[in-house]
């Protein structure tokens, strides 16, 4: 376990929040930036000072969300070689997203309790994943969970209208691709974390009611079950 | 007293060390075996020897200030024991869904406290005096300061923390709790 010196050009990325934003030209009334005094270092604190709870019921714009994901699916579009690849890939992101949701969730709910615990439950992890990530990263708990009949290794999450593909209408060629891919990729991520290894992948289930009812599809690793079983 | 924290990666990678001595008064501990120790243990390989026959005093010479050199003392020692508890640990973990492990593994005159994060980061402690409050305490802090470092774009679970900011506050906290 030895280390290196500390890189004297990595140090650069822990203050980048407060230097990256010196570049821009000073306030512009148009976009109504603040002024460049509200963003010099002295007002502005590192991200180790920030309180992790301050951004706690702050929103995001949904519109400004949905030119992100948009350039974010375009990005990747270019750089696969079909829709597979394509899944493959969002899935990937969302599993950044869903590392750092996992962790900061967590932290915000149990950082103040005596004995801080983790989940070690299938059940339970699947049904905070259905409410407090869903919540956490959607404003609202998905629609619902469900067992499949056939393979005991496989949980559904289902959500009726998915706010992130609320702005995207998928190409008659391409209507395999489900963009829900990136939640797949979040609840992968979280499920890795707290210990049940799967395979989540996501699927347009359209209905009558909800035309873009979508599915997420957890594949249990056998690890998981044979765990499970010894728990009980 | 002498405190040794390793975070590790889910994939066991290391990711941050810190070594902290205590300034606080140390309980002194001494074994009887050290005594009996062949004269070659203290050659080329003392370091290991004593440690692994729980001979914690057997090379016992200051050099500079209060720090213990040789015996269990040295960098290797501590990371084999570091290294070791990982088993017990990932045992533990499986069953109990508790974060904080205290004492879950003793080593001659060490034990081992963890901290496990949801997203299975293991922070693993070297301690030798009992302090359970306090280092409940220090986990919690780090455990802050590590949820920020991770929330970074740039950071991902298996690269090294080397942000100078992030050290600072360890040590910080370090100096408060332990």
């Amino acid at each position: 376990m030895a280390y290196p010196q500390p890189h004297p050009r990595l140090s650069i990325l822990s203050t980048s929040s407060q230097s990256s934003t010196d570049h821009f030209p000073p306030s512009s009334t148009r976009f109504s930036l603040p002024t460049p005094q509200s963003r010099s270092n002295a007002s502005r604190p590192n991200i180790y000072d920030r309180n992790l709870n301050k951004t706690r019921i702050a929103e995001v714009s949904s519109a400004a969300f949905a030119f992100l994901f948009s350039e974010l699916v375009q990005y990747t579009q270019k750089r696969v070689s079909g829709i597979n690849d394509l899944e493959r890939r969002l899935n990937t992101l969302g599993y950044r997203v869903g590392v750092r949701v996992l962790e900061l969730m967590v932290w915000r709910a149990e950082s103040s309790s005596k004995v801080p615990k983790r989940e070690i439950r299938l059940l339970p992890t699947l049904m905070s994943i259905h409410t407090q990530v869903w919540k956490t990263v959607f404003g609202k708990p998905a629609d619902a969970i469900e067992k499949s009949v056939e393979n005991a290794d496989e949980y559904m999450i289902i959500d009726n209208d998915p706010p992130l593909e609320r702005h995207i209408s998928v190409p008659r060629d391409m209507s395999q691709l489900s963009c829900s891919s990136f939640t797949a990729g979040i609840v992968e991520a979280v499920l890795d974390g707290l210990g049940f290894p799967a395979r989540v992948t996501a699927h347009n289930t359209p209905t009558a009611q909800h035309p873009s009812r979508t599915t997420i599809l957890i594949k249990l690793e056998k690890s998981v079950l044979d765990r499970e079983e010894l728990l009980k | 007293m002498s405190h040794h924290l390793f975070i590790l990666s889910p994939s066991d990678t290391p990711l941050y060390s810190l070594t902290h001595y205590s300034t606080k008064p140390t309980p002194s501990i001494s074994s009887p075996l050290s005594a009996n120790l062949p004269t070659w243990s203290t050659s080329a390989f003392a370091g290991t020897l004593t440690a692994l026959s729980g001979a914690s005093s057997a090379t016992h010479h200051t050099s500079g200030g209060s720090v213990r050199m040789g015996g269990g003392q040295d960098r290797h020692v501590i990371q084999m024991i570091a290294n070791a508890s990982l088993d017990v640990v990932e045992d533990i973990m499986k069953k109990d869904g508790a974060m904080y492990l205290k004492s879950v593994d003793r080593f001659n005159e060490w034990t081992v406290s963890a901290f496990i994060t949801p997203g299975n980061t293991k922070f693993v402690l070297l301690h030798e005096g009992k302090n359970e409050d306090g280092i409940k305490g220090f986990f919690m802090e780090v455990w802050e300061v590590y949820v920020k470092a991770i929330l970074n774009p740039f950071q991902t679970a298996h690269t090294p923390i080397r942000s100078p900011l992030f050290d600072a506050k360890v040590r910080v906290s370090a100096k408060k709790h332990l």
